[in-house]
């Protein structure tokens, strides 16, 4: 579905390069995390992806459309949701998607039925001029589903957002993936990327360093420990436990034949703690 | 389709804007200026205040020479004030004057001094000539006070027989000339009704910028063009009302509306344009306010020249105002040179297309992430 390779851009055109020598390929169907911190190079590579910013150096192939040449039919297959919510404040949120859903050659969907789904119900007609930052971020990612697209490009889409409403998005995105929808993410919450996404790249100034699914990178980078609290003559005592070390292994068994056991888990490695493994670097 | 979306998007916008009644109301309030504070052609009636100090005799033939240009050959007994006191006065207005025929030399004084014009004292000196002194403000040009001189020492009889043996003939006879109100109409609906479009237009684009708008319009399947005419049309519509505002209410159907609305629309589409393109370089309107600013002044400079025919220069014909000013001229005179607004329309439509291009290359260059 997207198709990258030799990548390169220079605001000043200069080589002083905000992206350089970036490849990757997202399949069909995939949800692939686009990750890394602020000024890593994301929101360029999503630009030159969605047409936003003029392609320098590189090929790069979105939906089946060489971006060299953009056809304006390419943005038939492809929905944007971006950072920073921009709708019209002037317009009711019914208004807003309703002059969108007209600048597409495809069948589009029921604004209603959008503005319903992102938690907007009875906010149809009141002026964007009016919503708080969250209902306009809302409103910005139903907007990027109204031409039904097979390609869905999402930057941050749950910054800003309450528990339930985050929960909600995710939702939407893992039932949209459901469909067959191909998912650019770039974000810089983990946990976000964990949960949903099928494939990661970590990008840190300007460079790919890594792409692999999270569970990959889970085994890869994770320590292999089990954490365990258990109580012990009125006290509560905490250990790890390697799960690779037979001696460790071993007193952990008799641990939990013999003890109260309270918690247990694994000790995974978290996306973040990988990232700052692999590129040295945090995602603030 | 597409475009006509984004145009009813641009109308709604628009009508819940400021811009859109800021231009509607400029355009009464000009009206208003039209019909109540323009008159229909400019007064040049001077007012003068004079004492006859002479034997009643004399005075009587002075006056009743005044009288014969009164309008009713009748003068009207006043009163008028000056630092603060009131003298009784004999009023004669003629066709170019008021003249106020007071009777004492501190009355005309005074009113000279309070009412800032001309007051004069004719009176026989020691050897029973006329002698003439006059209160001037100070101001008056050489040439007046010199003009002055040579009326007291030229025989009035002389001067009036060369007067009447001079013959004046007009070279044009079928020029009908426009009255003060409708000559003033040029240079306003050239401004408020076309020139205005560039500042609304920049000042649009700059609310769009603000919202990030013309991005998410970037990512859909119609191209940045129909949103700059979109645009556009909105701009070209409130500009042809506004221009009716003005100019319906004055002219009523004396002109010829199809090259009014042709001029209007070629010239806004122009105007417009300019706008637009000054808007791609700039993201907000206190950055590009300098531009805005030099050019609004540069435009402004031709109706300077509009209203001093003396003053017409060859650089001055290459601002594109001047021939808008020229053309909204011939199309409300009564013989006015129809071929002008034409060629002017054309003109305006051609380098209003150019730059269009020129914006539209930019804007798809400059939508930034």
């Amino acid at each position: 579905m997207i198709k990258v390779e030799g990548l390169y851009h220079s605001y000043l055109k200069n080589d002083n390069f905000a992206v350089r020598d970036v490849n990757f390929e997202v399949a069909e169907g995939e949800i692939f995390g686009f990750l890394g911190p602020s000024g890593a190079g994301k929101s360029t590579t999503q630009g030159i992806l969605t047409g936003l910013l003029q392609l320098q150096k590189g090929n790069v192939s979105v939906a089946g459309y060489d971006i060299k040449n953009i056809s304006r039919k390419m943005f038939n297959k492809i929905g944007m949701s971006f950072e920073q919510s921009n709708v019209y404040s002037k317009m009711t949120a019914k208004e807003n998607l309703s002059f969108y859903s007209k600048l597409f050659d495809v069948e589009t969907r029921d604004p209603i039925e959008l503005i319903e789904l992102v938690g907007l119900k009875g906010k149809e007609n009141i002026r964007t001029g009016e919503f708080s930052k969250g209902m306009k971020h809302r409103l910005t990612f139903a907007r990027s589903m109204i031409n039904n697209p097979s390609m869905w490009f999402l930057d941050e889409p749950t910054t800003g957002l309450d528990p339930a409403i985050t929960a909600t998005i995710k939702d939407i995105i893992k039932e949209q993936n459901n469909k067959g929808v191909t998912v650019f993410l770039t974000t810089h919450n983990m946990f976000i990327a964990d949960e949903l996404c099928n494939r990661v790249g970590f990008i840190v100034d300007g460079v790919i360093k890594l792409i692999d699914s999270p569970k990959k990178l889970k085994l890869q980078y994770g320590e292999k420990l089990v954490e365990v609290e258990y109580a012990q003559n009125g006290n509560i005592k905490k250990e790890s436990f390697s799960t690779i070390m037979q001696e460790d292994k071993d007193l952990l068994n008799q641990i939990i034949a013999d003890k109260e056991i309270l918690t247990m888990h694994t000790k995974e490695a978290t996306l973040e703690e990988i990232f700052i493994k692999v590129t040295g670097r945090g995602l603030a | 389709m597409k475009l006509l979306s984004s145009f009813k998007k641009e109308l709604i916008l628009a009508s819940r804007g400021f811009y859109f009644y800021v231009e509607l109301v400029f355009a009464l309030v000009l009206l208003a200026v039209l019909l109540f504070a323009i008159p229909q052609n400019f007064s040049s009636t001077s007012t003068e205040y004079l004492f006859f100090n002479l034997p009643q005799e004399g005075k009587e033939i002075f006056i009743n020479n005044i009288l014969k240009d009164d309008l009713d050959t009748k003068s009207e007994m006043v009163e008028v004030e000056a630092s603060g006191k009131t003298f009784n006065a004999e009023l004669i207005v003629t066709d170019e004057s008021e003249i106020y025929i007071v009777d004492s030399e501190e009355a005309v004084r005074a009113l000279a001094d309070s009412e800032k014009v001309i007051g004069a004292v004719i009176e026989l000196d020691d050897n029973n000539q006329l002698h003439y002194k006059y209160y001037l403000q100070g101001y008056e040009s050489t040439r007046l006070k010199n003009l002055i001189s040579i009326l007291q020492n030229e025989s009035t009889d002389v001067l009036e027989e060369r007067f009447e043996n001079q013959d004046v003939r007009p070279l044009s006879t079928d020029y009908e000339p426009l009255t003060d109100r409708e000559n003033t109409i040029p240079p306003l609906i050239a401004f408020s009704g076309s020139l205005m479009g560039m500042f609304i237009m920049a000042s649009y684009i700059f609310l769009d910028k603000k919202e990030g708008v013309i991005e998410a319009y970037a990512v859909t399947a119609s191209s940045v063009w129909r949103y700059l005419m979109s645009k556009i049309f909105v701009v070209l519509l409130t500009s042809v009302v506004s221009g009716l505002i003005i100019i319906m209410p004055v002219m009523g159907f004396r002109i010829n509306y199809g090259l009014l609305l042709l001029l209007l629309l070629t010239t806004g589409f122009f105007a417009s344009s300019l706008g637009l393109l000054i808007a791609s370089f700039y993201d907000n309107l206190v950055k590009a306010f300098g531009v805005i600013y030099l050019l609004v002044f540069l435009l402004m400079v031709p109706s300077i020249a509009y209203f001093i025919p003396g003053w017409d220069p060859v650089w001055i014909k290459i601002i594109p105002s001047y021939p808008l000013l020229q053309g909204f001229k011939e199309i409300i005179l009564p013989n006015g040179d129809i071929a002008y607004p034409l060629i002017t329309s054309a003109g305006f439509l051609a380098v209003g297309i150019i730059l269009f291009a020129i914006t539209n290359i930019r804007f798809k260059k400059t939508l930034s992430v």
